[in-house]
């Protein structure tokens, strides 16, 4: 309970200060788009833990962070060395998101079998 | 355990502020911002853009050089005509100077015969024209009229008719020419200057320095004449 409403109220907080902010200049917004996407990855990441019960605060921040930095210092290599290298970035990061996805959907389907079967029972 | 529960909530809500705030700012940043523009274009598209530019200005570059060099064919044809016009013109003003249709002025001598005892007829008049031509006048004038190739020294009645012109005593010629020539030409030892006295008419030569002759003031029409 208390963390449903710590997302919701982070998900305000987040939304009017982005609102308010200045965009960012256009050859950044790369970047950033890319963080967006580890960071992304990292939340399913957290939410297949979190149906898996072994949900950690410590290793969902440091993937949060780290995965989002490890991406953007991946995607500015790749700028240096003429190479697109956040299109890998983007690969991994959104294959893993398909890869949770559907383990969660795994997941949410047994659960709600095992209700059903309990209910005809 | 509450206390772990705390902290979990407050650290997953500073993390949706992070993901959220990042996340409406690159929105708005796609949303708000015009590719047109160069400052937000990226370098591969600058490039490109750069290309079409460059190919654009050659090809116009290329057009304006060959603009360029029909111009300057155009200027030399015109340069060539201008060329050949004022060839035209000199030679149109000389071939007017020598027929008689442009007024002249120059160094020469000017004769004044009058009628004496004697009245001086056409015949005086064309032998001193003749005389002054041998000398090598080259424009000759009688009382104001232009002796032309074509011009008829006339008695008609009592009067003398020049240019179709009825012309009297007294009369004054003037011719353009080498004074030296001129003179010596008509007032050497038996010459026109001594018939004419011997025929007790008067003649008097003055030489001057800018001698004024009118232009042939008739009508030059061609009818008959064809060019062979």
């Amino acid at each position: 309970m208390f963390i449903i409403v710590a997302i919701v109220i982070g998900c305000i907080i987040g939304a009017i200060i982005g609102i308010s902010a200045p965009i960012i200049p256009y050859t950044f917004s790369g970047y950033l788009a890319v963080a967006i996407i580890a960071a992304l990855d990292s939340v399913f990441g957290a939410l297949l833990g979190i149906m898996k019960k072994n949900f950690d605060i410590k290793i969902f921040v440091s993937g949060f962070f780290g995965n989002a930095i490890l991406a953007i210092a991946l995607t500015f290599l790749g700028e240096k060395l003429n190479v697109d290298i956040y299109l890998a970035a983007i690969v991994v990061f959104v294959g893993r998101m398909f890869t949770n996805l559907s383990i969660i959907r795994r997941i949410l389907i047994e659960k709600w079998a095992i209700k059903k079967n309990e209910k005809s029972k | 355990m509450k206390k772990d529960k705390i902290i979990v909530a407050v650290t997953i809500c500073l993390i949706c502020i992070i993901l959220v705030f990042v996340m409406t700012v690159q929105l708005r940043t796609v949303n708000e911002t015009n590719i047109t523009l160069i400052e937000n274009m990226r370098e591969d598209e600058l490039k490109e853009q750069a290309n079409i530019w460059k190919s654009k200005y050659e090809e116009t570059q290329s057009k304006i050089d060959e603009d360029n060099k029909r111009i300057s064919e155009y200027q030399e044809k015109l340069e060539n005509n201008q060329e050949t016009s004022e060839l035209l013109n000199t030679e149109l003003t000389q071939m007017r100077t020598i027929l008689g249709t442009t007024d002249v002025l120059g160094e020469g001598i000017i004769i004044y015969l009058q009628n004496g005892e004697e009245n001086i007829i056409s015949e005086d008049l064309l032998k001193l024209v003749n005389e002054l031509k041998l000398a090598g006048a080259e424009a000759i004038s009688i009382n104001g009229q232009r002796i032309i190739n074509l011009t008829e020294i006339v008695d008609v009645n009592s009067y003398i008719i020049i240019n179709g012109q009825r012309v009297t005593n007294p009369f004054e010629i003037k011719a353009i020419g080498n004074q030296k020539y001129l003179t010596s030409g008509i007032s050497s030892k038996g010459g026109y200057v001594d018939s004419i006295q011997s025929q007790n008419k008067n003649i008097t030569i003055t030489q001057e320095k800018n001698v004024e002759i009118p232009k042939y003031s008739g009508e030059l029409k061609l009818k008959t004449i064809k060019i062979n």
